[in-house]
């Protein structure tokens, strides 16, 4: 299993200069986190104060890309957007990783009635329209970030267990299990030391899809008046600009763009980690 | 084929069943008094709360809260809104026509365009439009739909004024006939097309990718080696066997769907289900939001079913299972 | 005897951004009328590569394809579309690997019969596409009944007879099959390449048969081709070619496997793995794996030469002081 890892790392190497798809997710994703890092530095104004230049176009006072109908630099508050945006991907997607893998693991190892059970149930999760779900349950809970994020977790992981309960089963009939089996390790180890770990890469990739999802249902919820309005979020901005679209287009717009490259970067991400995971995509290729 | 018709009506009602069950849980839990939530925030009507605690047999244990839950939705009864004092039921049932128009002109013309742009990509593989193309797909299925929306509306009915910018119908004008259907596709015309263009990408890439399988596929070169033509390959054989995975992709992307329906909705002021809930949201009318919800997974998972039922007659491969 | 085929100096080579594979290289022979031609060596030796190549069936981007195929006199690497599609089928047919895929999964069998068979017969009626499908039937053992399925529903060894019968409808003159056996059990494998040799017989058709297996040779086809690297090794009748195996590589393939005879002596591999075909090599494609190699191997690559008893052997042991 050492080697295996090594061999990872060494074709993620290849990937990054190969592939890129890979490349610009990595760029990306590490641009964005200096961003979050150096929000007080390289913000110009406090994104939280109300300043006296209400919806002033892009370029005036020293408002890079404008003002908000309070006064609020849009600039500043899309540098420190990054931070809510990331926080509600990293955190949601952990717990529906974290619950996928755990659900798809044990249907996937299990087998049987259990696999039986629990798939059925994830296919009808599947089915379910996720998002109103959401928006009810945060609308009676409160809307606070926190709650935002846990809800967008445990709502999205029928996707990764799907995702997991395959590799389970296909791990499950590896030599390497089999003979852990064979040498009367409990069920529990088995899948803690040699399924989980082997079957979590698929998920990874999917999860950092998954990441790019929870932007987006943020945003939704936002714009439904569903945000936490303690906090600077790009789906408010937009929301709030909404009303000011024919006098100060620039609100909403720069929120929007904001979110659709943070979005594209953790999709490049995920297609390039698909690259990287699928043995047989050849970088060289370009393809295929 | 019965037997696959049998179990996709089953996971159907399962479905169902674990939203209402989803739904009763949530009230239960949410915080505060149950009856509270139901009867709306400013509400303290006893009379009201007396036929609530009845009607939910809130003293009762339970298991018969909850099956009283269940034969109320059953029977129809999905609650009545406080705040407009109407039930719920109706409320939806006035709603849904102008989404579901709405939903299925868009979900055609995105299949329908997608579709094609996805096979001229594969069929151009690595050339510019295919370039092009997959970039723009990759913009569009990042954008959120009600931003989108929102800009289409600043350029074209705010600046250059082409389009009305909200609402079906203009009210003031009072159209009939002809002339109104021609005002309502008018007023469609926007968020028809945010939602058509947000749709797009998911059938673009399935198209791209099932069209680029299939023709590596070892029947494709037996086909070729017996001196078939390329365009009889590809329209009899290809396009057959790709057009699968699009069909399947039309009943995943239902919720995903309904979810940009209700978020344009706002954005156009359309007055369907998606303006509902704003509203119901707006209001804390929970009995309405919850309506919605139980409806919508039900109506989204009776398309699923039908669109796989559909699929199998296409693919024999499901049908004798 | 007339010659079917002629192959003259046939190079196939990848090419993708980075990199240029040569698949096959400068490989030469002719097939007769009624002749049967195995082609083997291991996986990645070019022979699947040389037959696609020879059908045209390489995609034209990444593989680039010289020399001639000289097909009933027609050149056919350079044939336009229209005379190419004319041939194809009709006088020249192939039977593939893999028969689960080789059908369209959402087609009918008829379906499939009626298009392939109207390829050439446009004006055939369903009765006498569907008579001739039953007689080809009957000729490789498939009950009729298969012609209204699908192909999920046969098992593997019915879709090879079902693949077989489909390349036989025009009688075609030269038939490839591209390891068409090799996914099948034995017992079935020996049934079908029996009921091969003997619809040849009746047909007169003319056959290669590209495999790894050499008893598949052995069984079913007349002369033996010995493949390596992309590169012919030795060309003979089949009965001297295994007997009496003149280049050291197909001696070590010999060893590879258990006698014909049932003999019983060890069996070696051949120590080494195949060369790295991105790269082109100055000598003998073989020679570092080769037990007798000399200087002269690695520095020079030797040409195919004529032996007394007709076969061809491109080995420097066996004569040629004179250039490649």
């Amino acid at each position: 299993m050492g080697s295996k890892k090594y061999r990872g790392l060494a074709r993620m190497k290849e990937a990054f200069f190969l592939d890129g798809q890979f490349r610009a997710g990595v760029i990306g994703i590490i641009i964005l986190l200096i961003i979050v890092v150096a929000a007080p530095l390289l913000a110009t104004h406090n994104p939280y104060e109300y300043g006296p230049d209400n919806l002033v176009a892009p370029g005036v006072n020293g408002h890079w890309l404008g003002t908000n109908h309070m006064g609020q630099d849009v600039y500043s508050m899309i540098i420190y957007g990054v931070r809510t945006s990331l926080q509600v991907a990293l955190i949601s997607s952990l717990i529906s990783g974290v619950l996928g893998i755990l659900v798809g693991g044990i249907a996937g190892y299990f087998g049987g009635k259990v696999d039986l059970v629990i798939s059925e149930v994830i296919n009808a999760f599947l089915m379910i329209p996720t998002f109103f779900l959401i928006l009810l349950i945060v609308a009676l809970f409160g809307n606070s970030i926190t709650n935002v994020m846990i809800v967008i977790g445990i709502t999205s992981w029928p996707g990764n267990a799907k995702l997991m309960r395959a590799q389970a089963l296909s791990l499950r009939e590896r030599t390497f299990v089999k003979s852990a089996i064979a040498m009367g390790e409990t069920r529990m180890q088995i899948m803690f030391k040699y399924i989980l770990p082997n079957g979590v890469f698929p998920v990874v990739a999917n999860t950092t899809r998954g990441m790019a999802g929870a932007i987006l249902t943020e945003a939704g919820l936002s714009f439904l008046g569903l945000g936490d309005p303690s906090i600077i979020s790009w789906g408010q901005m937009i929301y709030a600009g909404q009303d000011y679209i024919t006098v100060g287009w620039w609100v909403s717009a720069f929120g929007g763009v904001a979110i659709i490259l943070t979005v594209i970067v953790f999709y490049l991400l995920g297609d390039g980690l698909n690259h990287v995971l699928n043995p047989k995509y050849s970088f060289d290729k370009g393809g295929k | 084929m019965t037997k696959y018709v049998i179990r996709r009506i089953f996971s159907g009602l399962l479905t169902a069943l674990i939203v209402f069950t989803l739904n009763f849980i949530i009230i239960k839990a949410a915080p505060g008094d149950p009856i509270k939530t139901l009867m709306g925030k400013d509400t303290n009507d006893p009379v009201l709360r007396a036929a609530l605690e009845e009607k939910w047999g809130l003293n009762e244990p339970e298991y018969v809260q909850y099956f009283n839950y269940l034969t109320n939705a059953l029977r129809g009864d999905l609650g009545t809104s406080i705040i407009y004092n109407q039930s719920v039921a109706s409320m939806i049932g006035s709603r849904w026509g102008p989404t579901v128009l709405l939903g299925l002109v868009a979900a055609i013309l995105a299949l329908l365009i997608g579709t094609f742009l996805g096979i001229f990509a594969a069929q151009h593989e690595g050339g510019i439009m295919d370039g092009l193309f997959s970039m723009v797909s990759y913009a569009l299925d990042a954008m959120p739909p009600f931003w989108l929306g929102l800009m289409l509306m600043i350029v074209f009915a705010s600046r250059l004024g082409w389009l009305p910018t909200n609402g079906m119908t203009d009210v003031r004008a009072g159209y009939t006939g002809f002339a109104y259907v021609l005002d309502v596709a008018r007023h469609m015309v926007l968020p028809c097309l945010t939602l058509t263009l947000v749709s797009i990408p998911g059938y673009f890439r399935i198209a791209k990718s099932s069209v680029l399988q299939v023709s590596n596929e070892d029947f494709i070169t037996t086909l070729r080696a017996t001196g078939m033509s390329e365009r009889k390959i590809f329209d009899k054989y290809i396009f057959r066997n790709a057009i699968l995975p699009t069909i399947t992709l039309f009943g995943i992307t239902m919720a995903f769907l309904i979810t940009g329906i209700t978020l344009i909705e706002i954005v156009f002021s359309w007055p369907g289900m998606g303006r509902l809930t704003m509203t119901a949201i707006n209001q804390r009318d929970y009995p309405a939001l919850m309506g919605i919800y139980l409806v919508v997974a039900i109506c989204v998972s009776v398309v699923m079913i039908i669109v796989d039922i559909v699929y199998a007659l296409f693919d024999p491969r499901i049908r004798y299972d | 005897m007339e010659t079917v085929l002629e192959v003259k100096d046939l190079c196939v080579t990848y090419q993708n951004k980075s990199r240029s594979v040569y698949a096959v290289k400068d490989v030469s022979f002719s097939i007769n009328q009624g002749d049967s031609l195995g082609i083997v060596g291991e996986s990645g030796s070019g022979k699947s590569t040389l037959a696609m190549a020879i059908l045209r069936l390489l995609p034209p981007k990444t593989a680039k394809v010289t020399g001639e195929a000289y097909f009933q006199g027609k050149e056919l690497l350079t044939l336009d579309d229209a005379s190419l599609r004319e041939i194809r089928w009709k006088h020249l047919a192939v039977v593939f690997q893999k028969a689960m895929n080789a059908l369209s999964p959402v087609h009918r069998i008829s379906t499939q019969i009626e298009d392939i068979y109207r390829q050439h017969e446009p004006k055939a009626t369903r009765q006498e596409i569907r008579q001739r499908s039953q007689e080809l039937f009957q000729m490789v053992g498939l009950p009729d009944r298969v012609y209204r399925l699908y192909p999920h529903e046969m098992s593997g060894g019915m879709l090879q007879r079902v693949a077989i019968a489909i390349s036989l409808l025009h009688s075609p003159q030269l038939l490839i099959f591209d390891e068409a056996t090799t996914a099948l059990d034995v017992v079935t494998q020996g049934q079908i390449l029996e009921e091969v040799v003997r619809l040849e017989k009746a047909l007169n058709t003319t056959r290669i048969m590209i495999t790894h297996d050499m008893s598949v040779v052995s069984a079913s086809c007349t002369k033996t081709a010995v493949m390596y690297a992309g590169q012919m090794m030795e060309i003979g009748q089949t009965r001297d070619v295994l007997k009496r195996p003149m280049h050291p590589y197909t001696q070590g393939l010999l060893h590879s496997f258990p006698t014909l005879t049932g003999e019983r002596k060890t069996l070696e591999s051949i120590p080494g793995s195949l060369p790295d075909l991105s790269v082109e090599h100055a000598g003998c494609v073989f020679a570092p794996r080769c037990p007798f190699a000399t200087d002269r191997c690695h520095a020079k690559r030797p040409a195919a030469r004529q032996m007394e008893d007709g076969r061809t052997v491109a080995c420097w042991r066996y004569g040629g002081e004179s250039d490649g």
